[in-house]
């Protein structure tokens, strides 16, 4: 089966309803065993704050490993507009709509991180995406918000993007609702956002009527650049928000302080029957686990705490800065990025609450004693991951965001940024960068861009949610 | 070069080559240089982020709304938004995509 085929059918999967086909799988075991090898990736492509002018894309890089375009950025879907800021993306439909007849996971919800605009992209053909809809910022500023991020897919038709700022770019945030069939904006997503002001990502686990949102800050603090004044100041987030998925209203906050400064990804379980899952806290550098207490409250333990180092050329410790996080679909690995430090690491988490360094591999960054990939210098550091649904591959590129890039990798905005690989031995406990792959996003026709967030047509580790 | 409704504007890269455009009244500089086909980096469009921070050498300008991305010692130095900015007078700017990390500095280092 091609792994690209974008309406998986759920018949095949032995689906327990047989006459209801929808998209997806009915399991993550089923995506992680009948999923195929990925063939295609999609990567966000900003040009955002780049020494040469020139709009954002949708990079279309082929995965097929007897093809004579292997690891080729081969087509892009640039966007009509410059200043997007594409960063992460996601589908009309995932596994979460399994059994809605007649959905497809068909649409990429695209959005501008700084423009506030909303791109959807037909990607019914994986290899010819093309843009099909614009709404455009002030259809989003309307509703009272701004700075789009996680989009995902929710049962009943819908699709609802964590925004982090209100019109001015200022706090709250929120989230808005599109409709699955005509992407028209609905409004907000919540009805009651209680004490919840900061926003970044979030996940849901609808079988257990909850939804974990996370903090980045104020899109007028984070936008301009990283400035540690504005953490001394309160202005970066330190918390993560519980909600009722069915009420949509929020109903805990965990405040983690200075154990959990800049809590960004969430990433619970991939099984539905799972209550628990992992944030990484960038500033603070910690994993945090969060878990359902038996009496339905929430709590959260620091499950891997990491140091700060020194570097001959800075002059203060510098944190390894975890951007982002990612769970296998077997739920048996945890994969993270040390941005600044220029590591990504594997880790056993069969025991949950006890994870266990299993292995790492170095590329770029700050201390990373392999700086170069077939002669081409890493530029950046491990930052956005993905994962082969079989566990297999482990892909990632090297640019977090255009202004913090300008601050801390300023050869990305004149070279572009990577697109790299290891290859994951899940049975032995271990990874290794694989040399023969490498995506140079320096060598993009029309200048060089960033690389950002990377998904597979057919869904991947951090897209789909199981009802 | 100042006519009644239109100011000349200096825009100054990163190489120090220059390229002058004229801006209408209540136009901002970020839409007088895309009309004019002049490469300026720019994002949000209404002064929350930054991209397209500048560093007015001479003249003045004045910002259509809160410059948010912005402190005010920055401000204070000299530096502008021109995409929420419409020039009072001729100017001249340094612009380029360097500039937003200049103003905020790399922490730790």
């Amino acid at each position: 089966m091609s792994t690209d085929d974008p309406s998986h059918d759920t018949e095949q999967s032995g689906h327990e309803h047989h006459e209801v086909e929808g998209p997806g799988y009915p399991t993550p075991a089923a995506m992680r065993t009948e999923g195929g090898r990925e063939e295609t990736a999609y990567v966000m492509a900003p040009r955002v704050g780049m020494e040469n002018d020139g709009p954002d894309f949708v990079g279309i890089v082929d995965l097929d490993p007897t093809s004579d375009t292997y690891s080729e950025l081969i087509d892009a879907v640039e966007m009509p507009n410059n200043g997007d800021e594409l960063h992460h993306f996601g589908w009309n439909a995932c596994s979460s709509s399994c059994h809605s007849e007649g959905l497809a996971r068909q649409y990429l919800v695209v959005p501008g991180q700084r423009s506030s605009r909303i791109h959807i992209i037909d990607a019914e053909d994986p290899r010819e995406p093309e843009l099909v809809k614009v709404i455009e910022p002030e259809e989003v500023f309307e509703h009272g918000l701004s700075a789009p991020h996680t989009v995902h897919c929710v049962p009943g038709g819908k699709i609802v993007i964590s925004m982090l700022g209100d019109a001015n770019g200022e706090l709250p945030g929120g989230f808005l609702q599109l409709d699955q069939e005509d992407f028209s904006i609905d409004g907000h997503w919540e009805a009651d956002r209680g004490d919840m002001e900061m926003n970044y990502d979030y996940w849901y686990q609808p079988r257990h009527d909850v939804m974990i949102s996370s903090e980045w800050a104020a899109p007028n603090t984070y936008y301009p650049g990283f400035d540690l004044d504005d953490v001394e100041a309160g202005k970066y987030g330190d918390s993560i928000h519980i909600w009722s998925w069915d009420d949509r209203e929020h109903i805990q906050t965990l405040e983690f302080g200075d154990q959990g400064q800049i809590p960004l990804e969430v990433r619970m379980s991939h099984n539905p029957e799972e209550t628990q899952g992992y944030i990484g806290a960038a500033l603070s550098s910690n994993i945090i686990r969060f878990y359902e207490e038996s009496d339905g409250t929430w709590d959260w333990d620091v499950v891997i705490d990491e140091d700060p180092r020194e570097h001959e050329d800075w002059d203060m410790p510098v944190p390894p800065l975890i951007t982002d996080i990612l769970l296998s679909l077997d739920d048996q690995y945890l994969f993270f990025s040390n941005w600044l430090h220029g590591d990504v690491r594997m880790y056993d988490v069969s025991d949950a609450g006890n994870p266990r360094l299993v292995d790492r591999v170095w590329a770029g960054g700050l201390f990373g004693d392999r700086q170069t990939v077939q002669g081409e210098d890493i530029r950046g550091s491990p930052q956005m991951l993905q994962l082969s649904r079989d566990g297999k591959r482990l892909y990632w590129t090297t640019s977090l965001f255009s202004s913090w890039d300008n601050q801390f990798f300023p050869d990305i905005a004149t070279e572009g940024s990577l697109m790299l690989k290891a290859d994951v031995y899940p049975d032995e406990g271990r990874m290794e960068l694989d040399e023969e792959f490498l995506v140079d996003f320096g060598d993009a026709p029309g200048g060089p861009a960033r690389a950002h967030e990377i998904r597979w047509p057919g869904g991947d580790c951090t897209s789909d949610v199981w009802q | 070069m100042t006519d009644a409704t239109t100011h000349a504007v200096e825009l100054v890269g990163t190489n120090g080559r220059a390229k002058t455009i004229r801006v209408e009244e209540g136009e901002t500089i970020v839409d007088a240089a895309k009309r004019a086909d002049v490469a300026v980096p720019y994002g949000c469009l209404y002064g929350a982020c930054g991209t397209c921070t500048a560093e007015l050498l001479d003249g003045e300008v004045c910002h259509q709304t809160s410059p948010r991305a912005l402190k005010p010692s920055s401000l204070d130095a000299g530096y502008v938004l021109p995409c929420i900015a419409t020039p009072e007078s001729d100017c001249r700017l340094r612009v380029g995509y360097g500039i937003q990390a200049e103003v905020v500095g790399t922490p730790w280092k």
